[in-house]
């Protein structure tokens, strides 16, 4: 047993924790309810009060619950004999003064609704066997988590209603929030881009003990609890956090067990999301469509309005649950199908099975995403990629940039390297230049037509020395640069264009210069 | 003390007797007070108890009802003559000196008229020292005297006489009292004048005229001394529960929840049936009956009335202590909190 639970749990249960999670659920209190409870005591008329332990929860019946004047009285007595809080039956007492009394002396004033008797026998219960109360929340939790729906929306839900006066969200691997109450991220450092703010963040929890929470005293009592959530493959999938202001010392420690109960539906929830959308292009490509769209507006920087969370942190979520890259640098790829493009859904199962989870979304004919990985890491996916593809395909890659809100400008750079390269090789964009380009020409298909413009020449070219003249000609801009490349005289140069011209070209027209040095570049290559 | 009371005296005395009177509207009052100066007269003889012969018949004279009733249903005149004559009819003994009940307000100028009407000395002193809600709630009681026989005249000259055990006089006297408008002038504990001076709270008819010279402190009404509690403004004034159910005093408890401007700032709590019973600071007890707590306003220095609490009031909580007969065992047990209702 003592492996399963800490030693904590044995530490006497709170009047803030009876109020909040315990036997008082639901009644009203008054006063910060951080006094331990030992005992409980029913006191029926004040002369019992002589006689009340320290620590005890004082239930009020009868004379001693007879009144305003009463419970005032009972209140100062409770003060004096150091009692941890008064329990006040709510029938028709006006619980103005009650509260004023409750801030002047320090003394927790809880009004019940329930018949006293019954309060006290479970508060009883629940300080004499404070591990036993927490249990049963703790197994509360349990069963509310597994009857809920694997959503991580829901899994917090359940968590911030069960465990009140404690706010628990869910982070992305990059520190900010997806899911649950904001504020309990509230003290901690504000999140850093990339991976590593994970790590910061538990090193900010402060001297966190192996319990994985600490106690801060400089902050009004503040504690926070961190848990790490697994994906399947045992990455990182985000990370849960708890923070309140409770002083109990066994609380942060339930919380953290509760806690720990989530994170197995957070991690299945990720892991169907995952699944689902492997088997689906059409559901993957609108989600990563979503995320691009999203992020050309109000992606991370701007805070959503309450209302509009819903929808907006949405699509961040499911990028989240798919495992994919959002933030950090982001280098996108292009996946060109040379021949007529084949099936998506295989076409992306075999991406993902090369480059891990990224989004795959259909463009320019072709499939495209981004990725997390450096560029030369992504060329050298690729390239082992291209041939497992039942089609021919080349591919591009963009260059690399900083989150997803610019990652549309790398998805150009991919297309166009896409463009470039040749049948299964890879381009990146960040590497292209004009050779590129012109290596890029489909050679084969302008042969004919070059052919043809250059008929009257290669008629008379029997040797080829005209065409790689004028073909030097063009490419060094002049006779001279020329004739050092061929290594003869200018005047040959000049002889064997004046016979280039003779058959009818004009070389002083700069569109026919452009026509003739594409068709030279096609012919010679 | 001995000596006279006559107009200018008259005066004085009525304005002590109001230094602390609780339930005293303004209109019965002044009503009061035009009736006692129309019969003044010569004057009215101020005795001590002792000074009388010891066998001489005394008689407590009170107003019994409701003061507001008093100010709707003018008296004739003759009430305490009336009600004196009809004890001395049943006794076969003439009256010779007429002694207050209490001597809040009113109570202090009945037994005076009456002892003018009938032309016999006033005592010097009375039976509470301060006031209390019940005609049995007196040092007479505690000095084992009865209040019965007990005469009670009406406006409309009605006449009743009680008697009955001492503990049930209240219970019968009250619906009489109702249905004879309201109020009534009660001529009760009839007594020899030895066994008066062994059960009076004396000279308070004197100090009362001290008290009301202008200028007087207000203290020189309080004969065993009186403190200020603290000063507090009126949050809310709230229905009570849990005490004083089986209890059937005239009027329902009430509870007025105060807190001190400054200072302390505590929150106080005046637990109220028919007068205030309790006062609280944070749920410690401060005072209890049978003192007098009073709520005196800061604005006119004149004593709230408990049903004329209302929030935003600002009053000084003043504690008039009890005569020390009233803290004794058989005391506490007449007029002390539990006697209220409260397990004190």
């Amino acid at each position: 047993m003592s492996g399963v639970r800490s030693p904590a749990w044995e530490a006497p249960v709170t009047v803030a924790e009876l109020v909040n999670a315990g036997p008082l659920a639901g009644a009203r209190m008054y006063g910060t309810g951080e006094n331990p409870v030992r005992g409980v005591r029913i006191v029926d008329e004040p002369a019992v009060f002589g006689t009340v332990a320290p620590h005890t929860a004082v239930v009020l019946t009868g004379t001693a619950a007879g009144g305003g004047w009463a419970v005032e009285m009972a209140m100062r007595r409770a003060w004096e004999q150091a009692a941890a809080c008064v329990i006040a039956p709510s029938g028709g007492l006006s619980e103005g003064s009650g509260e004023v009394l409750a801030e002047r002396l320090g003394v927790t004033l809880i009004f019940v609704d329930e018949d006293p008797l019954i309060v006290a026998v479970r508060v009883a219960s629940a300080a004499s066997r404070p591990d036993a109360a927490r249990t049963q929340l703790v197994a509360r939790c349990a069963t509310r988590l597994a009857e809920t729906d694997l959503s991580a929306r829901r899994v917090l839900g359940v968590l911030n209603t069960e465990l009140p006066g404690t706010s628990v969200a869910f982070l992305d691997p990059y520190g900010r929030h997806l899911a649950g109450r904001r504020d309990a991220t509230g003290d901690r450092p504000s999140a850093v881009d990339g991976p590593s703010a994970v790590d910061g963040a538990s090193a900010g929890a402060g001297s966190s003990t192996d319990e994985g929470w600490s106690l801060s005293s400089g902050k009004g009592g503040r504690w926070s609890a961190v848990v790490e959530v697994p994906d399947q493959e045992g990455g990182v999938l985000g990370t849960l956090v708890a923070a309140g202001s409770s002083r109990s010392p066994g609380w942060p420690s339930v919380v953290r067990t509760v806690l720990g109960l989530a994170v197995a539906p957070l991690t299945a929830w990720a892991a169907r999301e995952r699944l689902r959308a492997c088997l689906d292009f059409a559901l993957r490509s609108s989600v990563a469509e979503r995320v691009l769209a999203e992020a050309s507006t109000s992606f991370s920087d701007v805070e959503p309005a309450p209302g509009e969370e819903e929808t907006a942190g949405g699509v961040r979520v499911a990028a989240v649950a798919l495992g994919w890259p959002v933030d950090g640098p982001l280098t996108a790829y292009q996946i060109r199908p040379v021949t007529d493009p084949g099936d998506a859904s295989t076409a992306q199962a075999l991406i993902i099975a090369a480059l891990g989870h990224v989004p795959v979304l259909a463009r320019a004919g072709g499939w495209a995403g981004w990725s997390s990985l450096e560029p030369a890491e992504l060329v050298e996916r690729l390239e082992r990629c291209l041939p497992t593809m039942p089609w021919r395909c080349a591919a591009g890659v963009g260059a690399p940039v900083e989150g997803v809100r610019a990652v549309g400008e790398s998805l150009l750079g991919a297309e166009a390297a896409a463009y470039v390269a040749g049948a299964g090789t890879v381009a990146r964009a960040d590497r292209m230049g004009p050779a590129e380009l012109l290596g890029a020409l489909p050679t084969g298909v302008l042969r004919a037509p070059a052919a043809v413009v250059l008929r009257p020449l290669l008629a008379i070219d029997r040797d080829g020395t005209l065409l790689e003249t004028l073909a030097a000609v063009l490419d060094e801009g002049g006779s001279l640069k020329a004739a050092e490349r061929l290594g003869v005289h200018r005047n040959t140069i000049t002889t064997r264009l004046d016979r280039v011209k003779a058959t009818g070209f004009d070389l002083d027209d700069a569109a026919t210069r452009l026509a003739l040095q594409l068709a030279c570049h096609v012919m010679l290559r | 003390m001995s000596g006279s009371i006559g107009a200018e005296e008259l005066e004085l005395f009525s304005a002590g007797a109001r230094l602390f009177a609780t339930g005293a509207a303004e209109s019965s009052y002044n009503l009061t007070l035009d009736w006692a100066r129309s019969v003044a007269g010569q004057g009215v003889e101020l005795v001590a108890a002792g000074d009388l012969a010891p066998g001489t018949l005394c008689v407590a004279v009170t107003l019994a009802g409701s003061t507001t009733a008093l100010s709707e249903q003018v008296p004739a005149g003759d009430e305490p003559v009336r009600a004196v004559r009809a004890l001395e009819r049943r006794l076969g003994e003439r009256a010779g000196a007429v002694v207050a009940l209490n001597l809040a307000a009113e109570n202090a100028l009945v037994p005076f008229i009456a002892a003018a009407g009938l032309g016999v000395p006033l005592v010097d002193g009375d039976g509470t020292g301060r006031v209390f809600p019940l005609v049995e709630q007196t040092t007479y009681t505690l000095g084992g005297l009865s209040p019965v026989p007990l005469a009670l005249a009406g406006a409309s000259g009605e006449l009743v006489l009680l008697e009955t055990a001492a503990g049930r006089v209240e219970e019968l006297l009250r619906p009489v009292v109702l249905s004879v408008g309201g109020w009534g002038v009660a001529a009760c504990y009839p007594m020899a004048a030895r066994d008066l001076a062994r059960a009076l709270v004396p000279g308070t008819v004197s100090m009362l005229m001290r008290a009301g010279v202008p200028g007087a402190p207000r203290s020189a009404a309080a004969p065993y001394g009186v403190r200020t509690l603290c000063r507090g403004q009126i949050l809310a004034v709230e229905g009570s529960t849990g005490h004083g159910a089986d209890l059937a005093l005239p009027s329902l408890p009430s509870s007025i929840v105060l807190r001190e401007p400054d200072g302390l700032r505590r929150l106080l709590r005046l637990e109220a049936h028919n007068e205030i019973v309790l006062a609280l600071a944070d749920g410690a007890v401060v005072a209890t009956v049978p003192d007098q707590i009073c709520m005196i306003s800061t604005g006119d220095g004149m004593v709230v009335d408990v049903d004329k609490a209302e929030p935003g009031l600002e009053v000084d909580i003043m504690v008039v202590k009890a005569a020390p007969v009233w803290h004794t065992e058989r005391g506490l047990a007449l007029g002390g909190p539990r006697a209220f209702g409260f397990p004190l």
